[in-house]
């Protein structure tokens, strides 16, 4: 009986204090759950500036050519104005004139008055008014843009507060060439759910709905056999 | 049996031990595994930092909409404390509310997009966003043209250039629903629909339970599944409570319409970064507005419109692409010498 309770007095003493390590490492040093944190891809402060897209030129006294600040009519008052269509420009090497049918510069541009913009019926506006010369051909975006349908406003929603600014034809669009360039995207998602899921072998086979959008996956190309080819296309010129 | 056991402990002596090996060893495990059960549930503490505030007036705090003023600037006078020790950025934290007479609405010109993700990358800076793991409200999802199957969407589109010929380009993010599904699946009320329609989360209040998340038929909510890293100096120190206020790790987040802007009168972020101006916010509630004005007079729909979720949240396209051009038009510009090029005139 004696030599039968002190074995278990001795197995009794030797595991408490085992749970107790058990415990206390538990509370120390138990496992951490791995998170997985995806890719980030930084974006620079300068590709999301706010504001309008370009800074035209407002005003023709501050047109700035090969460097030096002159209004227009400073030099063109030295030549005369050319009718000619598609002449080569000499100066202004900068400007590409891509604006549909509308490929002469007088149909903008004074002859007289270099400084001005001349509408259809001969009065002469100032550069900030771009506005009222786009309308004569762009009717229905010019009423569009009255109303705030078309372009960007800036500011305020509320228009009685008094600080909204509706940007002008010509603080997004390029007057020579007003379609817009095409741009390189910004970074891709990489948040968890929708960072790089290439399929598993192991899912047995079958995809998660999940799984799908992951580039170089035939997913996309299962559901529409023109999706892959379009990567093709897009390199030829 | 347990009753056996307390007999031998009130027993008590050493020296006659009554209790026998079985029941030990039934108590022990007992008792180990409560105190197991205890140090997980402790453990979190253990990822407590200096930065943290562990207080009586935090974990006592009211729901928002019991909180007095007194009770709201105590407790933002916590956040600023907190962020000030975290970012040591001094915020200008405040609780904006809605106005009254005004109900937001956003709308989306998806003829103007071009898929170039500005708005998600602005969205992220001025919403002290996670940037590790990355946290984004926006998704731009570039779709086939000639069709709105969603199925056939793509996120990770990586070109040279946007837009391409062939595709769309649709952003996503809160709709701000009239009738929103997360609000009623919230057993905790921490998310609701304010006066002005905008959905919003009370951090503080969040338990992390994700129902709100899969409620949501347009996948606008995350889940912050790690403590959110924000670089110091990518801090944005202009701070609304139910906004933009850096979140604690388990709650759950999403688009709030950029609130401590636009309830002050400001634009979204989103919008004011889009280089096209697709995209349009204001007061539906305003006859004049922009965005009523676009629904009187432009081709809207929503996103999922059979769930009966009533987005705020409208898409809405002009009577052409701006990337074509009339073919008309294409012949007389190749009739004067004027090649139209790819991308700027006609499709490819």
């Amino acid at each position: 009986m004696m030599p039968s309770r002190l074995r278990t007095e001795t197995v009794l003493w030797a595991i408490g204090p085992l749970f107790a390590l058990v415990a206390v490492w538990l509370f120390f040093f138990s496992p951490k759950a791995e998170i997985p944190l995806g890719v980030s891809r930084p974006v620079a402060h300068s590709d999301i500036l706010r504001g309008a897209w370009r800074t035209p030129l407002m005003d023709a006294r501050e047109s700035i050519v090969d460097g030096i600040k002159r209004p227009c009519s400073e030099c063109h008052r030295l030549f005369a104005p050319s009718q000619a269509e598609n002449r080569t420009l000499m100066q202004h090497k900068e400007i590409v004139l891509r604006h549909g049918i509308n490929a002469r510069c007088l149909n903008c541009h004074d002859g007289a008055d270099r400084d001005k913009l001349v509408l259809h019926n001969g009065a002469l506006v100032g550069f900030d008014q771009a506005p009222l010369l786009c309308s004569q051909c762009h009717g229905t975006v010019f009423r569009d843009w009255q109303h705030g349908v078309h372009g960007k406003t800036m500011g305020s929603w509320d228009a009685a507060s008094g600080a909204q600014r509706r940007l002008a034809c010509n603080e997004c669009h390029d007057p020579h060439s007003p379609a817009y360039r095409p741009m390189a995207p910004l970074a891709g998602p990489g948040t968890l759910r929708m960072g790089d899921q290439t399929p598993h072998e192991s899912h047995a086979g079958r995809r998660s709905p999940l799984r799908q959008w992951s580039h170089g996956s035939p997913a996309h190309g299962d559901a529409d056999p023109s999706g892959t080819s379009d990567e093709d296309k897009e390199d030829e010129p | 049996m347990n009753i056996r056991i307390w007999e031998g402990r009130s027993a008590g002596a050493p020296k006659s031990p009554q209790v026998s090996r079985r029941s030990f060893l039934r108590s022990s495990v007992a008792l180990t595994g409560g105190l197991a059960a205890m140090a997980a549930a402790l453990s979190p503490l253990r990822e407590l930092t200096d930065e943290d505030e562990f207080t009586i007036q935090k974990f006592l705090q009211k729901h928002y909409k019991e909180m007095t003023p007194e009770d709201m600037e105590v407790a933002l006078d916590r956040i600023r404390r907190e962020v000030e020790k975290r970012y040591q950025v001094r915020p200008d934290i405040r609780d904006v509310r809605a106005k009254t007479g005004v109900e937001f609405v956003y709308a989306l010109n998806l003829s103007r997009c071009i898929g170039c993700r500005k708005c998600v990358h602005a969205c992220v800076a001025e919403n002290n966003q996670s940037r590790s793991p990355e946290v984004q409200y926006i998704r731009v999802i570039e779709m086939p043209r000639g069709t709105l199957d969603m199925e056939q969407g793509n996120h990770h589109y990586e070109r040279p250039t946007v837009p391409d010929a062939n595709h769309f380009y649709m952003p996503v993010q809160c709709h701000q629903c009239a009738n929103p599904p997360c609000v009623k699946v919230c057993p905790v009320e921490a998310t609701w629909q304010d006066a002005d329609g905008i959905t919003v989360i009370d951090y503080d209040w969040c338990i992390g339970c994700r129902y709100c998340e899969a409620a949501c038929p347009y996948w606008a909510r995350r889940f912050n599944f790690t403590e959110p890293s924000v670089p110091k100096e990518a801090l944005n120190p202009d701070m609304g409570y139910l906004s933009n206020r850096p979140r604690p790790k388990g709650v759950v987040e999403k688009c709030h319409f950029c609130l401590h802007r636009t309830r002050e009168g400001k634009l979204p972020a989103c919008l004011e970064v889009c280089p096209t101006g697709a995209r349009k916010f204001g007061n539906v509630l305003d006859p004049t507005s922009e965005v009523s004005q676009i629904l009187k007079t432009k081709r809207v729909f929503v996103l999922k419109e059979e769930v009966g979720t009533l987005p705020r949240f409208f898409y809405y396209f002009d009577e052409r692409y701006p990337q074509s051009i009339d073919p008309e038009a294409a012949a007389i510009a190749r009739s004067m010498g004027i090649e139209p090029r790819p991308g700027e005139g006609v499709p490819a």
